[in-house]
């Protein structure tokens, strides 16, 4: 059977070091370890060129290069006779490795070290594979069709016309189709420069509401860089965030919502949500196996979360026009009980009766819609006047107020809180309070 | 001369990866299963399965010229050993020894959470040649800025 690079796919996922062996002029040979081997097209490959300094004076002296490149699946090995082609170090590759390396080489405590200088571009004139004791067990199980599965997802996405429904359909979708069971759904809050989960799948505590600076491990260099950040093998990775992984009693002093996680992923992917060219967010999965996620997962993943940004964006612009009257149900639970909301200024973080619900600009929006409540008995409000009330100091939304009411509502309905949010239709709210409500602002 | 540290590290399980080249400065690959230095430290001895690393095998009987790299996986250390090496049949202690090595090897890689029927095709001692290696140059191969460095060199 002819070997070509498309069957070496698992090799290139920089789990298992490649190997390289060259020579110089005399024939005195040299051998090295290669952190990242990436395929360029169907008859070239490009090494990574950290600090091989012999290698690289050995190939422009003798172009001739042996790699032994290994399946980080099977274990099985492979012998490619390689000539040196040309050097990189700008361009889309470059720039696609370089930040794959500075992801995961930040979280094994080598931020920096491991900055790509160079890409080596190689021609492929020859793959064999090595001859092992043992036949690798060939793995039969089935490969699920992606092409498929990505038209599955989007047709998902394509039926829902709001905020919810979108982030739902991709996160359900994505389980369905493509098995995905851990993942979050992350939009980005310019003013923040932070990205904020506002769909969960999987974990114990949803973590709604958490929050990763832009830029910050693989979730933030995705949403950063617009390109899918992904690492297959975690198991020298230290987790940064398993210290501060706590019970979200803390919440009420800390302020901040815990971004959920499995503390023993092997595999994480992330996939920047991206509209005109302009960064909105982020999906972000994980799972204990090794070599979770696939060149083909990442082709899926990058149609549907273009469609679903796209879609989100969308559905921003309708909700601007108020579906026609829908009257809520009067809250029948209401009661004489006493609800007591604290609005903190400075950050705009909300507690009900003690109990931390969100901070910013949803915070103020449900500040302002309780404010209005309590002043003329108003329940019910529009994402039109919302947008258009200057007394909200909202900041210029950039179409994403619908995500933010989304936010606030599930907080609400996860924390069990007897002030509630319901979705009327199409950019329409109602304001659901258990009781009387007494609101305090402090540091005015 | 090869130093203790250095002595002790060669034969700890770490990876043993080899590179030779042919007459027309081809290079190739191989993995050693099993290394430790000579009594008076010139040499470095290493067990290489002449089935499974033919080529290399080739290369060192028609021209002797090898480079060994050693490194451990949980931490990266490497240093690369270069010489002139002479080949034969590896005898019985030998592959006792080699033997002890791909066990060792196996179980670290085990400990870093590698399956061990992904290891398995990377190991192994069948149709063992003993590479004697005189070495003549050492260098430091640990990624980060001072790799390369040269530690050692016979003509200096």
């Amino acid at each position: 059977m002819t070997l070509s690079l498309f069957d070496l796919e698992a090799c290139f996922e920089g789990v298992v070091p490649s190997i390289i062996a060259t020579a110089d002029g005399n024939g005195v040979p040299n051998i090295s370890y290669l952190s990242h081997v990436a395929m360029v097209d169907s008859e070239h490959v490009a090494l990574s060129n950290q600090f091989f300094g012999k290698t690289s004076a050995n190939i422009r002296m003798n172009p001739q290069a042996t790699l032994i490149a290994v399946d980080a699946g099977t274990g099985v090995q492979f012998r490619l006779e390689l000539t040196f082609a040309y050097s990189l170090d700008a361009g889309p590759l470059f720039e696609h490795l370089s930040l794959q390396l500075d992801a995961t080489s930040a979280q094994v405590g080598m931020a920096g070290i491991m900055r790509l200088r160079g890409l080596d571009v190689f021609r492929v004139l020859k793959i064999e594979s090595v001859r092992a004791t043992m036949e690798p067990e060939r793995k039969a199980s089935p490969q699920r069709d992606r092409l498929a599965a990505a038209a599955r997802v989007v047709e998902l996405i394509a039926a829902e016309t709001d905020a919810e429904g979108i982030v739902d359909a991709t996160l359900n979708g994505l389980k369905t189709w493509l098995g995905f069971e851990h993942g979050l759904f992350l939009e980005l809050y310019d003013e923040r420069r932070q990205l904020v989960t506002i769909g969960s799948l999987g974990y114990a505590a949803s973590g709604i509401g958490s929050e990763v600076e832009i830029g910050d491990g693989v979730i933030g260099a995705a949403a950063a860089s617009g390109s899918i950040v992904k690492v297959s093998d975690m198991s020298r990775v230290r987790r940064f965030n398993a210290a501060v992984r706590n019970s979200s009693s803390d919440e009420n002093r800390t302020r901040s919502i815990v971004l959920p996680g499995m503390p023993d992923a092997m595999s994480q992917i992330a996939v920047p949500l991206a509209v005109a060219g302009r960064p909105r967010g982020a999906l972000f999965f994980e799972s204990r196996a090794r070599l979770a996620f696939t060149r083909e997962d990442e082709t899926a993943l990058s149609i549907i979360a273009r469609h679903a940004a796209l879609a989100l964006a969308f559905s921003e612009r309708t909700s601007e026009e108020a579906e026609s009257d829908r009257r809520a149900q009067p809250a029948s639970t209401a009661t004489d009980r006493g609800i007591h909301v604290a609005h903190h200024r400075f950050d705009d973080s909300v507690f009900i009766d003690g109990t931390y619900v969100i901070k910013g600009v949803a915070g103020r929006l449900l500040a302002w819609m309780l404010e209005q409540h309590l002043a003329n008995g108003r329940s019910e409000f529009t994402n039109r006047e919302i947008r258009l009330d200057g007394g909200l100091r909202l900041p210029d939304f950039k179409d994403n107020l619908e995500t933010r009411l989304l936010l606030l509502r599930r907080r609400l309905e996860e924390k069990s809180l007897p002030i509630r949010l319901l979705r009327l239709g199409r950019g329409r709210i109602a304001l659901e309070a258990e009781g009387c409500v007494r609101l305090s602002r402090e540091g005015i | 001369m090869i130093e203790e540290d250095l002595a002790s590290f060669i034969e700890s399980p770490v990876m043993q990866i080899v590179g030779t080249a042919d007459e027309a400065l081809k290079p190739e690959i191989g993995r050693g299963a099993g290394a430790w230095a000579s009594a008076d430290r010139r040499r470095v001895f290493l067990v290489l399965s002449a089935w499974q690393w033919p080529g290399t095998v080739a290369n060192l009987k028609a021209n002797g010229r090898v480079a060994v790299t050693f490194a451990r996986p949980a931490d990266y250390v490497s240093y690369q050993v270069k010489g002139a090496a002479t080949l034969q049949s590896a005898v019985a202690d030998e592959i006792d020894r080699s033997a002890r090595y791909l066990a060792e090897m196996v179980s670290t890689l085990m400990r870093l959470g590698i399956p061990a029927e992904v290891i398995a095709p990377w190991l192994s001692n069948r149709d063992p040649f003993l590479v004697g290696i005189e070495v003549s140059d050492i260098f430091l191969q640990t990624p980060g800025a001072k790799a390369g460095t040269r530690l050692w060199s016979a003509t200096v």
